[in-house]
């Protein structure tokens, strides 16, 4: 039973996706209770690797239709799940879950809800079986399944304009990016005859030629494509903010991953590159510039979540720089916060979900005063926008510190710098986002608003409570759940040898299976739970204020006056009537960057043009950085 | 001349990029992609070709004697999933685009004086 367990977890989705798909529109109770079955069937299936996998630190190998390897020759396409696919999956698989809760009632009024429930499973399904392939072709077909569907997602409501050209921008983009991994694979097949990513491994161990180094490059470029790495993110915002809620959190909660863990497998264990000082300084590079851009362009947003989706860009480089650090610490701040993201992130974007359910719009100027109505949602944007932010005790907190931690070790102190000063934008803007949608005046027309049903709300609660979970028992999740994974990254020696046996290991590592150890310590957390408590007082002491109407500005209508807002010095009654928004929070820094804010806008201009040509230009630069510095 | 296949098929993804890059019409925009896959798809074949070499079957001894003429068969089964991906890709994007003169009333992704954007 144990060995058929990847199968049956990628399987139990494409099924029901089949299923749903034969249903259509004919029985809604019944399709929904399949779509929750196959997804909660897939988690099952996912959990019960955990003891065989993690516990006992076995790695599980499926051979499809049993074409097992001949003569260290792998023929078939092979399923393999070690403790790095694993430790994705699982998470991967429990916001799979909650999505599919979350949405029964959060898309009743949409039509065509039955295609929605399919492409939903099929986009699942896809990450699933790109997590726990081992096949490098495979790897390209479900990430094309993967992009395919979450463009048809993207464009779901598409009686909105912006959804049809968000869509359409999506398949651009993606479309390339799929088109660089496929040629980045045709090659490596063309010079090594195989697609089995251990036998590839063994290859490629010390193997820097041309094509190679060609195909390398090719691959980092296809899979930041897929991740929203910041030359490559502008449809990211665009797709986000059109696509339903539910949909909006698998984009960062799987979709994303599933690229993260993409380019972790191919740098990590088939390229086996980290070593070089030049891959490191790339990916910690790449990160730090992906980090800070996304989240200066969220300070100047001014809708819900289109906001959120710039901040998912800047969390993924702190992803992206924990991994390219490659000390221990660094993986396990990368991973940490890669599980951290999908949860907080996540959170947040059912969150806009539940306002956008309850008012009919995200737009931050509309709304305002929600905490009242809206309570429970409201406690639960502050625990996401806390944890986002790492203010203790929240998991945000823990994988930062580590991050900061590993980055300062590695010698990256710049690094350290930038990552603090991005997490305090990160507060900054959602204190924003705070302010102008739960706090200050509810507008007229949302007086009759009403907290969103309990099938929405227990997503969210859950969620909420493992944020919780995560920042006050760091040790306990670093222990079961991340070093294990670290371990696997820093380890490719054993996932060969388990996949093409001993002998075929054997002939390229010299050390075989012999895990390092990892032993850090969590420096600065020290009571998690006083830590709390101090929260929980801050809390209840600001809904106190907020409830009793201490945070209304007063409303007044000189808006069209002429604004004082930007002079040095002001006062008098033109400062007395300079009206500051509540998306405009940030009037001074934003005025005081004007430069960099309109060279921002500048680029982001909405054509498929230039963001095809960013990413061709980011190709252009990866080749040349690669063909020059890895050897 | 499986020089000139690679050389033909990557400057076949050379003009597709071309056009991602300049058209306007969004139509013109997926001919190219396409462009791109074929010639992707194209390459992936030629990987495969051997000169003079035999069907990958193995029906008679001396199939078996010239294992190394043969063609390798995986290429073209994995240019056939690949085609298939690219025609779902394609169809799709064509129904997008569908929506969008729907939408916008325009095919063109910036109003502009291309040929046959105004339809």
């Amino acid at each position: 039973m144990t060995q058929h367990l990847p199968i049956l977890s990628i399987i139990s989705l494409f099924i029901g996706a089949f299923i749903v798909a034969l249903i259509k529109e004919k029985n809604e109770m019944l399709r929904n209770t399949i779509v929750l079955i196959a997804t909660f069937l897939s988690f099952v299936f996912t959990i019960m690797m955990y003891r065989p996998i993690i516990l006992e630190g076995n790695i599980l190998t499926y051979w499809m239709g049993n074409w097992e390897p001949i003569k260290d020759w792998a023929i078939g396409i092979g399923l393999e799940v070690d403790q790095l696919s694993l430790f994705f999956g699982l998470f991967i698989s429990l916001s799979i879950v909650l999505s599919a809760l979350y949405s029964f009632r959060y898309i009743e009024r949409e039509t065509g809800k039955d295609k929605y429930y399919v492409l939903f499973l099929m986009m699942s399904a896809s990450v699933m079986g790109f997590i726990f392939t081992g096949d490098l072709f495979n790897m390209y077909v479900m990430i094309e399944i993967m992009t395919f569907a979450s463009v048809a997602l993207t464009a779901f409501r598409n009686d909105r304009p912006e959804a049809v050209e968000a869509g359409f921008k999506y398949i651009a983009i993606g479309s390339i990016g799929s088109s660089l991994i496929l040629l980045a694979t045709v090659i490596i097949y063309a010079q090594f005859h195989t697609l089995n990513l251990a036998q590839l491994a063994g290859e490629l161990y010390n193997n820097y030629t041309a094509i190679t180094i060609f195909a390398l490059a090719l691959m980092i470029v296809g899979y930041a494509v897929k991740v929203f790495a910041v030359p490559t993110h502008f449809v990211a915002p665009d797709a986000y903010m059109v696509a339903p809620s539910s949909i909006s959190m698998l984009f960062s909660g799987i979709v994303n991953k599933a690229a993260v863990y993409g380019i972790l497998r191919i740098i990590y264990v088939v390229y086996q590159s980290m070593n070089l000082s030049s891959m490191q300084f790339l990916l910690v590079f790449w990160g730090t510039v992906t980090m800070f851009i996304g989240v200066t362009m969220a300070l100047a947003q001014h809708d819900f979540k289109r906001l959120l989706a710039f901040h998912s860009i800047s969390q993924i480089g702190y992803v992206l720089t924990g991994i390219g650090l490659t000390t221990a610490l660094g993986i396990t701040g990368g991973l940490y916060h890669a599980l951290n993201h999908t949860l907080f992130k996540g959170l947040l974007f059912l969150c806009a979900g539940a306002v956008f359910y309850a008012t009919g719009t995200t737009d931050l100027d509309k709304l305002g005063g929600l905490a009242k109505r809206m309570p429970q949602t409201t406690l639960i944007f502050l625990i996401g926008a806390f944890s986002i932010s790492g203010i203790p005790p929240f998991n945000g907190f823990v994988s930062k510190w580590i991050i900061y931690q590993a980055s300062y070790e590695a010698g990256y102190a710049p690094v350290t710098i930038i990552a603090l000063i991005v997490s305090v934008m990160t507060l900054a803007s959602f204190i924003k986002v705070a302010q102008s949608a739960f706090f200050g005046q509810l507008p007229k027309e949302f007086k009759n608003v009403e907290e969103v049903p309990l099938s929405m709300r227990i997503p969210m609660w859950i969620m909420a409570i493992l944020c919780i979970v995560g920042g006050i028992v760091p040790s306990t999740v670093t222990k079961y759940l991340i070093t294990p994974a670290a371990n696997a990254v820093m380890n490719s020696a054993k996932y060969v040898e388990v996949m093409m046996g001993k002998e075929f290991a054997s002939k390229f590592y010299s050390n075989l299976g012999s895990a390092p150890v990892i032993d850090y310590k969590l420096a600065g957390y020290w009571q998690p739970i006083a830590w709390l408590i101090l929260f929980g007082i801050l809390l209840l002491a600001f809904t106190l204020v907020a409830v009793l109407g201490g945070f209304n500005p007063k409303k007044f209508s000189y808006a069209d006056e002429e604004d004082a807002k930007y002079d040095v010095f002001f006062s008098g009654e033109s400062a007395e009537f300079s009206h500051v928004g509540g998306s405009d929070l940030f009037w001074g820094l934003k005025y005081q960057f004007r430069h960099y804010f309109d060279f921002m806008h500048k680029i982001h201009s909405g054509l498929v043009n230039d963001y095809a040509l960013s990413v061709v230009l980011t190709a252009a630069v990866i080749l040349l950085y690669v063909f020059t510095f890895v050897r | 001349m499986t020089k000139i296949f690679i050389l033909s098929s990557l400057s076949l993804v050379f003009v597709g990029l071309y056009g991602v890059l300049t058209r306007k019409n969004i139509v013109k925009i997926l001919i190219a992609l396409n462009i791109i896959e074929t010639g992707i798809n194209m390459l992936l074949v030629a990987f495969g070709y051997v000169e003079g070499g035999i069907t990958p079957i193995l029906q008679s001894d001396l199939s078996i004697a010239n294992l190394d003429k043969m063609v390798d068969p995986v290429p073209q089964a994995l240019v056939l999933t690949s085609i298939v991906i690219g025609l779902g890709t394609t169809a799709f994007a064509l129904s997008l685009a569908m929506r969008y003169k729907d939408t916008h009333n325009s095919i063109s992704i910036r109003a502009t004086d291309e040929e046959g954007v105004n339809v």
